[in-house]
């Protein structure tokens, strides 16, 4: 299938080589290495069976909950304008634009995601996209190490598990320390004592478990001490949060999937990588840079491409090389359509309706751990088993949050949840959390 | 004589610059839409709330759309013309995989529900794993690597923790051929591994005596991309896997030229332990303008334990996650590039048996096809009968019309092509690498050819400069000088240049 050959087509292709069959092509392999009876798969699928084939798939998921899960990933309106230019064959069926004079339209998309990233964020230079937020986290870290020299990296308990994991996989645990410090009720401890054996101070804003706090002065009193300083954000939250520039941060990673892309199971999402200039040759993956042609047209190119491992092979800082192009292209879009006012009711509605739910659940008897310091995400105490509290909740009808230990669930609210889906909610938590 | 797919007509819109989404901003203007708050709005104090609004432009929708749409008639794409970009695998990828991708019982799918709740998704993981597993001939698969370059790692990893828990850390090197892409070394290095280049022969192939002299106690294993980047099989590689294994060292399988050989040859049979794939070249996933990608990694029975894990499993007709017991711990923050891994499935099942066993042999027929048709133009870099890719040089243009193979690559996306591969593998001078695919028509590969011919014969002629090519574009050849030096990589930062210089 897609083979464009009519059997005139291979005559004429078999003859111009001198061959009788597909098979005189492989005369110069092993015997012993050829397949012989092919391959042990299935016969292929028309278009039309395929259809079929995936809709019994497809309909084995519970795709139809009401989601107040997030931990990274949030449900929140993801617009068919942003969708549709996304999906633009120009865009998706391309390749990395290393030939600028006829890729400046992914060229110029990508440009305008550096400096909206730039922008929203408060920093002076961002890549062109890392493969999601967990592994930006790591990529960060490596650059704080190449950057002091140092081993040791202090990092935030409240980091989503998965990340420390990939993390503690990408990190060389027999050359460099990994400190996880404990959160203190929920927030990194203000009055911590950083030292200067370490070379990276990472943090979550808002943390995991969704308490939020300024972090300024942490900041500083690490940038005293020579590390480097990471923020972790979420950045459909920056229309009304402060940003991390105006706290300070070196450096800026962030799971983008709540700006341009679908929830996805969790890929293609896209990581985001923001720092300032000093950083530069330091940074992962590819930047687009503006210039001029010969006649002064504006045009765009990659640039700082020595440090990048097709031209420094192993001396490479990073191995990266296929990005999430597209998805930091969804971003782009996303926030474009968005402006400063839809980014801020986006943020300002999911902290009101999160806020609603909070007082609700209160109301009814619960407990909410981190209620006073926590914004559009919180920790739901329940009563009986938290993984059975999510099973059951299923039944009902609503994806109840992500399973944190066993007496919490992590509850996240985005202004695309109603207030009849909340209340709704809580109806049927007092009918399975039965303790 | 009018062609299928070829590129009789430019793909391309230029006309003067468009202006970037912040200068289209005016302020006032909106496309974000969003329901009226429902719930009563209470004044919330918080420590981390700001009072001014975030940096965004603000434009129209209709302004929005015109100028994505704008942008995007500026861009090449497989949807408008011919790749022969060596190494890329640069096929065509079918819309019916997208609209699978998109149907929100996937795509709406939160990453970190309960097993019960996405049997769907570990049934897609479960399914494809058997597929890559058949097709490669391995046994047990993890789809978590987002792309090519991470799936080498992971296998770099598994090879580190295999010789870790077996006691042989004094195993530190990789054996890695002089003609790899640069993502070998850089993953073994990462891994914390020691690169040790092995030399190409005059053929074109891993030098076998070379190979024994640089091989010792302290191997810990070998990258190879079979066929390898100078698009030749290597057919010494029952020899190379014996002489690797008799030291003790893992082989690893580098997917990028996988698709020569799908349903022909595969890298279990030759003695590989680990395979990475590409499945937005071999599975046919588009590129995305550079991602995303998917890297899976498939081992041998004896390596599964050290996967990264979660990976799927089908137990009892149900289908569950299994954590493997010595993983290397994850490589992505959750389940890979889901959507992409679905994508491939898609494509799997709509080729079949049929569709995959002739797969590598159509893009092996296309890519010999060309090379005959091309190597009258150009000489090949080798003499030896091509896989899916083959590899020219224009050395002797240089030295005799100083024409470079980036010329020559610029020239041709006046004719509507994008350029082949340049520049590499290394060790060959002034590459150029042509991948046609098998999804190409016979018309389209003649037209190349033809195109070539054209412009190696324009380019050396004695008025012409080189610099000028390409000519029909949006943009001419950019400087690309002035963003390295003085890093113009945000909006404001070029006419601040302009300013202070």
């Amino acid at each position: 299938m897609f083979v464009p050959h009519s059997e005139l087509d291979l005559k004429k292709m078999f003859d111009e080589l001198s061959i009788n069959s597909l098979d005189d092509l492989f005369t110069h392999i092993p015997d012993a290495l050829l397949l012989e009876n092919g391959l042990d798969l299935p016969e292929s699928l028309s278009e039309l069976e395929s259809i079929d084939y995936f809709n019994d798939i497809a309909a084995r998921n519970k795709s139809d909950l009401v989601c107040f899960a997030g931990g990274g990933h949030y449900d929140v309106y993801l617009p068919q304008t942003v969708k549709s230019l996304t999906m633009r064959p120009e865009f998706m069926t391309s390749y990395t634009p290393y030939q600028a004079e006829i890729s400046q339209g992914i060229l110029q998309v990508l440009f305008e995601f550096q400096s909206l990233v730039c922008d929203l964020t408060d920093m002076e230079l961002a890549n062109a996209s890392l493969y999601d937020g967990a592994t930006s986290i790591a990529e960060a870290i490596s650059v704080a190490i190449n950057k002091t020299k140092r081993d040791g990296v202090t990092i935030s308990s409240g980091l989503n598990p998965n990340s420390k994991e990939v993390i503690n996989t990408l990190i060389d645990k027999n050359k460099f320390n990994l400190n996880y410090v404990e959160l203190d009720n929920y927030l990194f401890p203000s009055d911590y004592d950083f030292d200067d054996s370490q070379a990276a101070f990472v943090v979550s804003y808002p943390h995991y478990e969704g308490s939020c706090q300024d972090l300024t002065e942490l900041v500083s009193k690490a940038k005293d001490k020579g590390i480097v300083t990471i923020c972790y954000v979420d950045p459909s939250m920056l229309g009304v949060l402060t940003t991390p520039g105006q706290m300070g941060f070196d450096i800026i990673v962030a799971e983008g999937q709540s700006l341009g892309s679908p929830l996805s199971f969790g890929g293609p999402t896209v990581g985001w990588f923001a720092t300032k200039k000093e950083f530069a040759r330091l940074v992962p993956g590819r930047l687009i840079g503006e210039s001029r042609d010969k006649d002064g047209n504006k045009s765009y190119v990659m640039t700082l491409r020595a440090r990048e491992q097709d031209i420094r092979r192993e001396k490479a800082s990073s191995n990266i090389c296929t990005n999430q192009t597209l998805n930091a292209i969804g971003s782009a879009i996303h926030l474009s359509w968005l402006g400063p006012e839809g980014l801020y009711d986006m943020g300002y509605h999911s902290i009101q309706k999160a806020n609603y739910m909070k007082k609700s659940l209160i109301k009814s008897g619960y407990v909410i751990p981190n209620d006073d310091s926590s914004l559009r995400e919180f920790l739901l105490e329940v009563r009986t088993n938290a993984s059975e509290v999510i099973n059951k909740m299923g039944e009902k009808g609503f994806l109840a949050g992500i399973y944190y230990d066993d007496n919490h669930v992590l509850v996240a609210v985005t202004e695309k949840r109603k207030k009849t889906e909340i209340d709704d909610y809580i109806l049927a938590l007092q009918e399975v959390d039965n303790g | 004589m009018v062609s299928g797919g070829n590129a009789s007509s430019l793909p391309l819109v230029g006309g003067k610059p468009e202006p970037t989404i912040k200068e289209l901003s005016s302020p006032g203007r909106r496309a974000s839409n969003f329901p009226k708050l429902d719930v009563p709005e209470v004044k919330i104090n918080h420590e981390s709330l700001k009072k001014e609004k975030a940096r965004l432009p603000e434009v129209s929708e209709h302004d929005l759309v015109m100028h994505y749409s704008r942008l995007a008639h500026r861009n090449f794409a497989v949807d408008l013309g011919f790749y022969p970009l060596g190494s890329c695998t640069m096929k065509y990828n079918p819309r019916f995989a997208d609209s699978i991708a998109s149907d929100s019982r996937f795509a709406n799918m939160h990453p970190s529900m309960p097993e019960e709740f996405t049997q769907g998704c570990l049934k897609v993981m479960y399914e494809i794993g058997n597929y890559l597993c058949e097709i490669t001939g391995m046994d047990y698969a993890s789809f978590q690597p987002p792309a090519g370059a991470s799936g080498e790692l992971t296998g770099l990893l598994i090879i580190k923790k295999y010789l870790e828990i077996n006691n042989l850390t004094n195993k530190t090197e990789i054996i890695v051929p002089d003609s790899a892409h640069g993502t070998n070394p850089a993953s073994a290095r990462m891994a914390g591994f020691t690169v040790v280049e092995v030399e190409t022969d005059e053929r074109g192939m891993v030098n076998i005596e070379k190979l024994k002299e640089i091989v010792n106690e302290n191997t810990a294993g070998l990258m190879l991309t079979n066929p390898n980047t100078g698009g030749l099989f290597e057919e010494e590689i029952l020899t190379i896997s014996q002489i690797i294994h008799n030291a003790g060292g893992l082989l690893y399988y580098d997917g990028a030229n996988l698709n020569a050989i799908v349903g022909t040859s595969r890298p279990g049979d030759m003695g590989f332990d680990i395979v990475h794939s590409n499945l937005h070249k071999t599975f046919a996933t588009p590129h995305g303008g550079g991602g995303p990608g998917s890297g899976p990694v498939a081992v041998k029975e004896f390596l599964k334990e050290y996967l990264p894990g979660p990976i799927a499993e089908n137990k009892d007709r149900k289908y569950n996650w299994y954590q493997p017991e010595n993983s290397i711990g994850r490589m992505h923050g959750y389940h890979g590039n889901f959507l992409v891994t679905l994508r491939a499935l898609v494509y799997m099942k709509l080729l079949g048996k049929e569709g995959l066993d002739t797969l590598g042999a159509y893009a092996v027929l296309n890519a010999r096809y060309l090379s005959s048709k091309v190597s009258k133009i150009i000489p090949l870099a080798y003499d030896e009968p091509c896989m899916h890719e083959f590899v020219t040089s224009v050395k002797d243009l240089k030295k005799s019309h100083k024409i470079k193979a980036y010329d020559v690559g610029k020239a041709l996306l006046d004719k509507g092509f994008h350029s082949p591969t340049i520049y590499f593998p290394l060790i060959v001078p002034e590459a150029l690498m042509f991948e046609p695919t098998e999804t190409q028509s016979k018309e389209t590969l003649d037209d190349l050819a033809d195109s070539l011919k054209i412009i190696i014969a324009d380019l050396q002629q004695e008025d012409i400069v080189l610099e000028d090519y390409p000519k029909n574009l949006p943009v001419g050849r950019p400087n690309e000088l002035i963003p390295a030096k003085f890093l113009t990589v945000n909006w404001g930062d070029f006419e601040l240049l302009e300013i202070t210089e």
